[in-house]
């Protein structure tokens, strides 16, 4: 009778810790967030942030994968990869062949022409994509940030329904303006609102300018299990080739380094002499 | 295969420059330069890393003239052994370097013997390949 009863009293406990474990623990429903009113007010200014809480809280589709995680340029099929494009080159204008003219011709000769970058001028867009260093990005459900291991340049890529900024408001920035939507399996990105001035499309021997007409199309994927992302970049820019320029690169997720501060200080090139040496055309 | 497959990762990581804050084609890659000299300076930091050494002129012995030798940042010397406190003002050093085309004394990092005699090199970034470790 007492082994039946003790038999019983284990089988029951057996049986609960059983239910705990099988069974995922009871989340309590998450509360309907309540804008407070100053969002209220910026929602119907238009204003309302990517990160303010009104805006994350909104109902939205899973999106297809999260781009979290530190990525690097893959050279391992193209050795030039961290140029962003290589030969052929698009149909230039004559004020872009200018220029790419100019710095092969300095090439040949053992020169750097205008190497803004090397100047401490940004990268920008696309150049700030395939430098040869990580790039961190966080994704949110109303925007991506990403900040380049190079100089840390900020690129913000909002996906909460905005429309691109007013043209006669825009910043124009290096880096442009990116609204991103969800196509299926693949992220869309538009990105429009360049700088036109010490803004170029590449460098050592390939100077093509990137102007304020420029306008990108990147169509972002998942490749090998989530191992690389693919970019696949459509790109025009009427002041300096005909049509679309098109490239597609890929990126290697990075586990084992995080990137760090990195800044163009004034005292930098000071002792990077190379930056200040003869072999510097500026003009 | 596979053997093949990797010499190319390799060609291209060497190929490919170990950072991007100024164009590397102000350097002559096919000539090296060996400086025999003492650490003025060695800044640890991002994007470059940097050392000045004073080197005896070559025709005029009793004049010393300060190369600076541009590396790569921290985040993959560290990978190659570096630390910061590696070498320090006075230590006597010999670096090797790609010189820049204009005869200036300016070049990029190729190698560095220690004092006592380990020799270091940068490693080349290959983040997010099987040999990133």
């Amino acid at each position: 009778m007492m082994r039946t009863m003790t038999i019983r009293v284990l089988a029951a406990a057996l049986s609960v810790a059983a239910a705990g474990c099988s069974s995922k623990p009871s989340q309590p429903a998450a509360p309907a967030y309540t804008p407070t009113e100053a969002e209220v007010e910026a929602e119907k200014a238009g204003t309302l942030s990517a990160l303010a809480p009104a805006n994350l809280n909104k109902a939205r589709p899973t999106p297809p994968f999260d781009l979290t995680s530190n990525w690097f340029i893959d050279v391992s099929q193209d050795p030039k990869a961290w140029h962003f494009f290589l030969e052929p080159y698009p149909k230039l204008t004559p004020a872009a062949q200018k220029e790419y003219d100019a710095s092969v011709k300095y090439d040949k000769e053992g020169k750097v022409y205008k190497d803004d970058i090397g100047q401490c001028w940004p990268a920008g867009m696309p150049l700030i994509m395939t430098r040869y260093w990580p790039m961190a990005m966080v994704q949110k459900p109303t925007a991506i940030y990403m900040i380049s291991g190079f100089m840390n340049s900020v690129r913000i890529i909002y996906l909460d329904g905005r429309k691109h900024t007013d043209p006669d408001v825009i910043v124009r920035t290096y880096n442009g303006e990116s609204i991103g939507t969800w196509e299926g399996n693949e992220l869309v990105v538009d990105t429009v609102g360049f700088r036109g001035d010490h803004h170029w499309m590449d460098q050592d021997g390939a100077a093509i300018p990137a102007g304020e007409k420029l306008h990108i199309v990147e169509r972002f994927r998942m490749v090998n299990d989530g191992k690389q992302l693919e970019i696949a970049f459509t790109m025009t820019d009427p002041d300096n080739w005909e049509g679309e320029w098109k490239s597609t690169k890929r990126f290697n997720r990075v586990v084992d380094t995080d990137i760090q501060e990195v800044s163009c200080l004034p005292d930098l090139n000071a002792h990077i002499k190379s930056t200040t040496s003869k072999t510097q055309v500026f003009q | 295969m596979r053997k093949v497959l990797w010499s190319v990762v390799m060609a291209a990581a060497l190929v490919a420059p170990a950072f991007a804050h100024h164009s590397p084609a102000a350097f002559d890659r096919t000539k090296k330069v060996t400086l025999v000299g003492t650490v003025k300076e060695f800044r640890w930091q991002n994007p470059h890393t940097w050392i000045e050494v004073e080197v005896p002129d070559e025709k005029n012995k009793s004049k010393l003239v300060v190369w600076g030798v541009e590396l790569t940042s921290p985040t993959y010397l560290v990978r190659a052994g570096w630390k910061s406190n590696i070498i320090k003002p006075g230590d006597k050093v010999t670096v090797v370097v790609n010189p820049v085309r204009s005869g200036e004394p300016s070049g990029i990092f190729v190698s560095l013997t220690l004092p006592d005699g380990r020799e270091l090199f940068e490693r080349p970034a290959r983040l997010g390949t099987p040999d990133s470790k």
